[in-house]
């Protein structure tokens, strides 16, 4: 499980996104906690949008939790809604990956 | 002299020879003549004729024959007396009716069982004796028509004689004159029914072109078939949301394949295009229709577009049409060529399942589509328009309404003698307004005046083209927005929109560079929200920003289809050459 807090913007999705192939890399399905994220923009998306990708690739999934009002009209949006596994709780989120 | 086919059969019943007199002989050519003339079936006629011919020549039997359409066969048209053999087949060259034919002469058998043409098999089948014949052919002039046959002279020895076949060929040469008068008379029938259901297709096709609309709306245009109907098309349409869907095709080939292929696409698109409202896609599926029942060989030329008239965006697919054409207010030109091959060729497109799209901004611009009919149309001095001929008129007449600019081509290529070379569609968009104050927009706590509507200023914000200014944007946004008594909801759209514009121009404008300078400014009308963004860099090809397919889930390219997504109005403002870029973004609040 990962947990990201603030905003996701330009200036720093580029760690999210960095922090988010470590974790898809270790061959491990992953929960990402949204729960403490204000803000993400387009690039914060694509870095989940990667993430999602690459954990995909490997076998694994990646799930979004708790993720505030704000996150998911950008999700909705995007029209990501329907393509991410998107959980209440963390807890939920780690039934879903086992 | 009448015929009375309640008698008796002929050969039963020997008589003398008629006196025959010329003023009898006209008179049956002449009821003949009058037969094929008011009857609506030929072979009514057919049969009327070799009844005269036989009862005149005093004959117990007769026959017409007619040359099928290879030539190769003779079939019985008509028969009457002796045995029934209407619809008999003979090879052209055998019996003795063949031989009439075949030497163009008339021939007389008084030794019938001796001849060896003579096809006794229908005697030995009917116990029907036949013991002379005289046959004549049917023509005009070297057209070969059939052949009279008459069988047995109703007298004592039944032969006929040299005066029996002189008559028949006089009557003969006369029946071929009728039968030909008949079948052309025929052919032409069919000719105007023919004409009127071309007239009635041409009808059904002009209702599928759109109605012309007042001046003040932005689509116009324009249809002259080369023939009564017509392969080109085009259609413009409203969605509920105000935008407007538009189209300009061109089907391969001329008349009534092409007129029917035309109704099917111009169908599709107008029924798709309702629901699909990407051109790409819209005309990616119109392709795939096509390719899957079109006859082979035959292709639709097509552009597809949607017009945002309160962005002055418009999005256009080109799948193989002629460019169409783009003139900015100054008259300079831009083209948009065709990226994809033509409906109904093939499914597999380059771009993946979607037709290439384009996008650009109408602005105080011109926009046309036409097809090749009219670049290739023959002026009045005999050479063809060309695009050059065409972009003359276009900017002669841009003082014009677009209506009558479009009538002026067509009017050009339609004033030489003779009909136009090929249909001919020309379709216009523009969306000629007060221009906009856009280059007030720096005068600092000045009201502006847009659209008549006045506009007021609530906060200005210069900030370089770093990453880590975004939040305090997002934070100075949040709050105007708030200060307009905008719902949470509506804060947080406003603020995505304005946060992707401000990321597109660090990135792309700027190239990441930190030191370039973005001017935020936000006003407030009545009705409106609105953020003017500048920039002072190099200036953007408004074509390549659009949004992307969101179905291809992949990382980047969202921004663009967000801030569209979520205001009402999306638009560059023209700015100098070298003075940067300005967007203007609307949301309304009321």
């Amino acid at each position: 499980m990962v947990s990201f807090e603030g905003d996701v913007d330009l200036q720093t999705s580029p760690d999210v996104r960095k922090v988010l192939l470590e974790c898809v890399g270790r061959g491990q399905s992953v929960v990402v906690d949204l729960s403490g994220i204000g803000y993400i923009d387009s690039s914060g998306v694509a870095s989940l949008v990667e993430g999602f990708q690459t954990a995909r690739k490997g076998g694994h999934n990646l799930v979004l939790a708790s993720v505030s009002d704000g996150a998911l009209r950008v999700l909705k949006l995007a029209r990501l809604d329907k393509v991410f596994t998107i959980c209440d709780s963390i807890e939920d989120g780690l039934v879903v990956v086992g | 002299m009448t015929f009375d086919p309640s008698k008796p059969s002929l050969i039963d019943q020997p008589i003398n020879p008629p006196e025959i007199s010329v003023f009898e002989h006209l008179e049956l050519l002449s009821e003949m003549g009058r037969d094929f003339a008011s009857s609506q079936d030929i072979a009514v006629s057919l049969k009327k004729a070799v009844m005269h011919i036989a009862e005149y020549v005093g004959a117990a039997g007769g026959a017409l024959f007619i040359l099928d359409e290879s030539g190769h066969n003779l079939i019985c048209e008509a028969c009457v007396g002796g045995i029934e053999i209407t619809g008999l087949t003979v090879p052209s060259d055998q019996g003795v009716v063949g031989r009439s034919v075949q030497n163009h002469s008339g021939e007389i058998v008084r030794d019938v069982q001796n001849d060896p043409n003579f096809y006794n098999k229908i005697d030995q089948k009917s116990g029907f004796v036949t013991r002379s014949i005289i046959c004549a052919p049917l023509r005009v002039k070297d057209v070969r028509i059939g052949a009279v046959e008459l069988v047995n002279k109703r007298s004592e020895d039944g032969l006929f004689s040299d005066q029996d076949l002189h008559l028949l060929e006089a009557m003969s040469a006369s029946a071929g004159l009728a039968i030909q008068n008949a079948r052309q008379a025929e052919a032409l029938v069919e000719q105007e029914v023919l004409a009127r259901e071309l007239e009635l297709a041409a009808e059904i096709q002009r209702s599928l072109l759109p109605t012309a609309r007042n001046d003040d709306f932005p689509i116009h245009g324009i249809n002259l078939p080369a023939r009564t109907v017509s392969g080109d098309f085009y259609d413009f349409f409203e969605l509920e949301d105000g935008r407007i869907c538009f189209n300009l095709g061109d089907v391969s080939g001329k008349g009534m394949n092409a007129a029917l292929l035309m109704a099917k696409t111009a169908s599709l698109f107008r029924c798709l295009g309702k629901t699909i409202h990407q051109p790409g896609r819209l005309m990616s599926l119109i392709n795939n229709e096509i390719c899957e029942t079109a006859s082979r060989g035959m292709f639709v030329t097509m552009i597809g577009g949607i017009f945002d008239p309160r962005s002055g965006i418009v999005r256009i697919a080109n799948a193989g049409h002629e460019p169409a054409l783009f003139f900015d207010p100054d008259g300079q030109c831009r083209s948009y060529e065709a990226e994809a091959p033509p409906l109904g060729i093939t499914t597999v497109l380059a771009d993946g399942d979607r037709y290439p799209e384009s996008e650009f901004n109408i602005g105080q611009g011109s926009f046309y589509i036409f097809t090749d009919g009219v670049t290739e149309g023959y002026l009045s001095d005999g050479s063809e328009l060309e695009v050059s001929g065409l972009t003359k008129i276009l900017l002669d007449g841009r003082d014009k309404t677009p209506a009558d600019r479009l009538a002026d081509v067509v009017h050009a290529i339609n004033s030489s003698k003779g009909p136009i070379r090929d249909d001919t569609t020309l379709l216009c968009l523009e969306q000629k307004i007060r221009p906009l104050g856009a280059t007030k927009v720096g005068e600092a706590s000045q009201n502006i005046l847009i659209d008549d509507e006045q506009i007021e200023q609530i906060v200005s914000l210069n900030i370089p083209s770093k990453p880590d200014r975004l939040k305090l944007a997002r934070s100075v946004v949040t709050q105007a927005a708030s200060l307009c008594e905008c719902s949470d909801d509506m804060v947080q759209d406003v603020v995505i929109a304005v946060d992707e514009a401000l990321q597109n121009i660090i990135r792309h404008a700027y190239s990441n560079r930190p030191d370039g300078e973005i001017k935020v400014t936000i006003c407030r009308s009545v009705a409106n929200l609105i953020f003017f963004i500048q920039d002072y860099a190099d200036q953007i090809d408004i074509k390549k920003v659009k949004p992307r397919d969101l179905s291809d889930v992949r990382p980047g390219g969202l921004g663009t289809h967000f801030i569209r997504e979520v205001m009402d109005e999306v638009i560059f403002l023209p700015l100098p050459e070298g003075s940067g870029n300005l967007l203007k973004l609307v949301k309304r609040i009321k």
